[in-house]
Parts: structure tokens; C-alpha cells; sequence
């Protein structure tokens, strides 16, 4: 994750996520975009590709 | 004790529940007792975001027959409680402090409010929190937000806002909030009483309002860690409405009470509240406090090494953005501007993490929790701050506070372990300051024993907001 974001890059996500924003509101989300990206540096360690989720399940008796 | 309750000394629910047991008092004078402080603190506090008076009176009233009758069905019978906005009631407004859901009027009641209406509380009202449990103080909602009665012109951090600051000026004895990243346990820190986080899946979200759904833990707020354990009693347990819910034995909350805490161990993570983040003096004076107070009750102290704080946050500030964006999708896309200027924030940033991102921060989150537990292998409890300083000027709240400073809670909503707050002093402006317990995955016997014997071994709990005394 890039530490910026360009303004077509956040237009684009917020077309996706369907959000219509103002100018304003579009600035403000790009000013803390640099924070996200530290946290979506912070949750990647090099894990390999065999580490599981934390939300993994099984099966239980009421389920089968 | 019974004319001090009429004449403006605030019981705990353990006192009250003794006093009402040997007829010394009635639920119906414990009601109006905590009514008169509602009609004369509320216009300041903003505790209520609605009070059911006329619900609570007749609730006191067959809680004094049915006592006179027989007996007390249990320590929660005829105690005056409050529970958070967010929290289902049937056929009281509910409305999660949003002007999406002024008029909802909910047609059950939530698991919770069930379970302490069957142990015989008397609901006073619904409590103020942050809209959606997310994102406040709000001004631009149609209510105000909760104010701190240490101070009425500071925070009470939240989103269990009002269950805090009504609990800390004796409006209730206790109350529910919830918890997704610290919202019992800040509250709790900052009006200065005590709140636990219990174990996740422990007590049914059933009917309460999603904030992160695999974050959200629902428990107890009360003036002490005895009254929360009375309270746990009977909102724990097996709801197969909550597909999280845990199938656990429920143990008897109370039962290592008086216990001391000779031979325990506790762990103290140093490096959050020293080196990760600098915390207030007061803050750093209340763990300095609470070492010293355990070493000399008998316990053993140990260094405890994990991430840095800003790791834990990280993973689940990335969890929370997403899921909350989900639960709220389509709101997101129809009404934005329905929601308080702090939560279209929220609900805007969820548009700027991946489902890669996602999935990294879940993946992070098994290493996390797998840590936490090596380190609490051969330890009772792991010992932190609960809040960095005391509460901020409720003008002075940054609105991108996710980014502000890292959370103190949030790690133990990654890990789902309990955890407790309770006072551990106060700071120059009289401000409260706290300390927080974590136990192991449904130890809250452990963690009361040790929060309770903090509490007695110290004054804190002696001290209530001025404003409430007058």
C-alpha cells in the first residue's frame, strides 16, 4: 500500500464502495490515508503463504 | 447505611443488595433516590438519552412486594440500572444516538436487557452513547453527548458514555455498555469507575447494534469490580442467537472475592505505557500504585513483553474500518449524510482498505493472540493502562482519533481476552485515572479477585464526583 493516494485512485474506491463524497470530505479521508497505509504495513510480517486467519472454523455437532 | 442512601450517599449494588435483603431499605426508595439525583444532575450530564421513570417506579413497586413476599430472587433484585442506546429494548425507542433510527422502537428485548430484567433490576432509561457505537463526542446529532461528572466540561470517553458518567454520579448502580476497541473500559477509566470487557462470546450480542462483529463484546459497568462480577452473574452464558456465543460452564463470579491475591502473578506490559506511548504522570503514578499494592498484598510481579501497541491497533483498527463499513453498507450509500459528521468518517475510511488489507489484519490477529498467550502462559494476569491521561476538554477531542494515540483496550479486543478497568487515582484537576487487568479466556473469577482486592486495598473507591454529593 502506497503511502499517498492519488485523487482518480480515491475516486475510484469511493465509486466502488458506492460513497458519494464532497470535495471536502475528500480531502479530509486523503489526509489520513498515510496512517491507513502504516497500519496495512504493520499487519503484514513475513508469515509465508500456510499462515492461517484467526477467523478459521470447524464444524460443530449443532451445524451437521 | 439506609438513611445515608436517603440522604445522598450512593451504595454499590452489593451494599444496596444487602440492605434491601434485611429490609433496610426498599427498591422503591433506591429508585427515587437515584431518580432525585437524575432530576437535579442530568440537564448537565446527559447520562439519559431517555428515562423510563414511570417504568422504573412500577418495576420498584413489584420489586417491594414481591421482596416483602418472600425474599430477594438475588443481589440484582430492585437495583436501578441503565442500559446503553445500542442495546434492544421492546417497546422502548432505541435508537443508537442516529437520527437514522430516531423512531425505531424494537419488538424484543435484547439478550442482555432480558437477562437483567429476569434477576430483577429496575431499568431506569436507556443511557447515552456514541452514535452506532462509533465515533463521538457527536454535537450534531439530535442529542447531546454524556459529560464527565468529575468535570462536566470534559469527556467521558465512550461510545458506553452514559452508563459511565451515570454510574460515576450515582443516577444507577450499574449498567451495560459495549465494547469494541475500549468502549466499556474507556468510559469506565475516565468517569473513574470500574467496567469489564468479559471474554468474547461470553455474554450474547443478541440484539444489540453491530459495531465490528468478530470485536463487540457486551458486559457490566459498576462503582466496583464486585458489583460487575454481580452483574456478570447473569448475563453470562450460551445464546444460541449469538453465533459466536460461547457453551462454557458459568462459575460462581464472586467466588475468589476476598481471596487476596498472595502467591498470583501478575505481568506488567512496561513497554506500552513507557515506550510505545508516553502516558500522563497520574497515569504512570496509578501503575506504579498498583505494582506496589500487589507486591505488598503477596503477589508476585513479572515483565511482561508483547508487540508494540501500535501493532495491536493497527489489526484491529484495520478489522474494525471494514466490518463496521459492512454492517453499515447500505446506509453508507443511501444516507451518509443522515450520520454524524465522526461517523461518516468511519464509515468513509472502509473505502480505503482492501479485502487483502483485511485479511492480513485477521491473519495478523491469530499471531497476536497466539503471543499474548505464550506470554500469560505461567501468569494470572497481564497488568496496563487502561486510558493514556485523563479525560481530554469534550471540545478537545481530535475527530480522527483513531489515528491520535494508540489504544490501551484495543489489544484485548484483538485477543478476546477479559479485561477489566478500575480507578487507580486521580490526577491534578481531580480527573480519574485507571489501570486494566486482562485474564485468561474466561478467568473473570481471577480478574475480579485481583481488581477487587486493588479496590480495597486503596481509597479510590471512596471518592465520588463532588457534583453528585451536593
Amino acid at each position: 500500500m502506497p503511502s499517498q493516494i492519488s485523487d482518480a485512485a480515491l475516486d475510484f474506491l469511493l465509486a466502488r464502495a458506492g460513497l458519494s463524497l464532497t470535495e471536502a470530505q475528500k480531502a479530509d479521508l486523503k489526509s489520513v490515508y498515510p496512517g491507513l497505509a502504516d497500519m496495512a504495513e504493520r499487519v503484514r510480517q513475513p508469515r509465508g503463504r500456510m499462515a492461517e486467519l484467526a477467523h478459521v472454523y470447524e464444524f460443530a455437532e449443532e451445524d451437521l | 447505611m439506609p438513611g445515608a442512601v436517603m440522604s445522598g450517599e450512593i451504595p454499590t449494588i452489593a451494599d444496596a443488595a444487602r440492605l434491601i435483603a434485611t429490609k433496610e431499605i426498599s427498591p422503591v426508595e433506591l429508585t427515587r433516590a437515584c431518580l432525585d439525583r437524575v432530576h437535579a444532575l442530568d440537564n448537565r450530564l446527559h447520562a439519559f438519552i431517555l428515562l423510563t421513570e414511570e417504568r422504573a417506579l412500577t418495576e420498584a413497586h413489584a420489586a417491594e412486594a414481591a421482596i416483602m413476599a418472600k425474599r430477594p430472587i438475588g443481589p440484582l433484585h430492585g437495583i436501578p440500572i441503565g442500559l446503553k442506546d445500542i442495546v434492544d429494548t421492546k417497546g422502548i425507542r432505541t435508537t443508537c444516538q442516529s437520527r437514522i433510527l430516531a423512531e425505531n422502537v424494537p419488538q424484543t428485548d435484547a439478550a442482555c436487557a432480558e437477562k437483567l430484567a429476569a434477576a430483577g433490576t429496575i431499568l431506569m432509561g436507556k443511557t447515552t452513547t456514541h452514535e452506532f457505537a462509533d465515533g463521538g463526542p457527536s454535537f450534531d446529532v439530535p442529542w447531546p453527548p454524556a459529560r464527565n461528572p468529575w468535570n462536566p466540561d470534559h469527556f467521558t470517553a465512550g461510545s458506553s458514555s452514559g452508563t459511565g458518567a451515570g454510574i460515576a454520579a450515582g443516577l444507577i448502580l450499574g449498567g451495560i455498555g459495549t465494547d469494541t476497541g475500549g468502549s466499556i473500559r474507556g468510559p469506565a477509566a475516565l468517569c473513574g469507575i470500574a467496567g469489564i470487557k468479559p471474554t468474547y462470546g461470553l455474554v450474547s450480542r443478541a440484539g444489540v447494534a453491530p459495531a465490528a462483529f468478530s470485536l463487540d463484546h457486551i458486559g457490566p459497568m459498576a462503582w466496583t469490580a464486585e458489583d460487575c462480577a454481580l452483574m456478570l452473574q447473569p448475563l453470562a452464558g450460551h445464546d444460541p442467537r449469538d453465533p459466536a456465543s460461547a457453551k462454557r460452564p458459568i462459575p460462581d463470579y464472586t467466588a475468589l472475592l476476598g481471596k487476596g491475591v498472595g502467591g498470583l502473578k501478575i505481568g506488567v506490559i512496561h513497554h506500552f505505557h513507557e515506550v510505545d506511548y508516553s502516558v500522563s504522570p497520574a497515569t504512570r503514578r496509578g501503575i506504579d500504585v498498583a505494582i506496589a499494592t500487589f507486591r505488598d498484598l503477596g503477589a508476585e510481579i513479572r515483565e511482561v513483553r508483547l508487540s508494540p501497541l501500535q501493532d495491536w491497533g493497527a489489526c484491529g483498527s484495520l478489522i474494525s474500518i471494514v466490518e463496521r463499513a459492512a454492517a453499515y453498507e447500505e446506509w453508507a450509500r443511501t444516507r451518509l449524510g443522515d450520520f454524524s459528521e465522526r461517523v461518516q468518517r468511519r464509515l468513509m475510511m472502509g473505502a480505503l482498505v482492501s479485502g487483502v488489507d483485511y485479511v492480513q489484519a485477521v491473519r495478523r490477529r491469530r499471531e497476536l493472540r497466539a503471543e499474548l498467550h505464550a506470554a500469560m502462559a505461567d501468569l494470572d494476569v497481564v497488568l496496563t493502562a487502561a486510558q493514556p491521561a485523563e479525560a481530554a476538554k469534550i471540545d478537545a477531542v481530535p475527530v480522527w482519533d483513531t489515528f491520535a494515540a494508540p489504544s490501551f483496550t484495543m489489544p484485548f479486543n484483538v485477543a478476546g481476552y477479559p479485561a477489566i478497568s478500575v480507578c487507580s487515582g486521580f490526577g491534578e484537576g481531580g480527573l480519574p485515572v485507571a489501570i486494566q487487568l486482562v485474564g485468561k479466556p474466561f478467568q473473570e473469577p481471577t480478574v475480579f479477585r485481583i481488581a477487587d482486592a486493588f479496590e480495597k486495598a486503596t481509597e479510590f473507591r471512596r471518592r465520588r464526583p463532588a457534583l453528585a454529593l451536593r
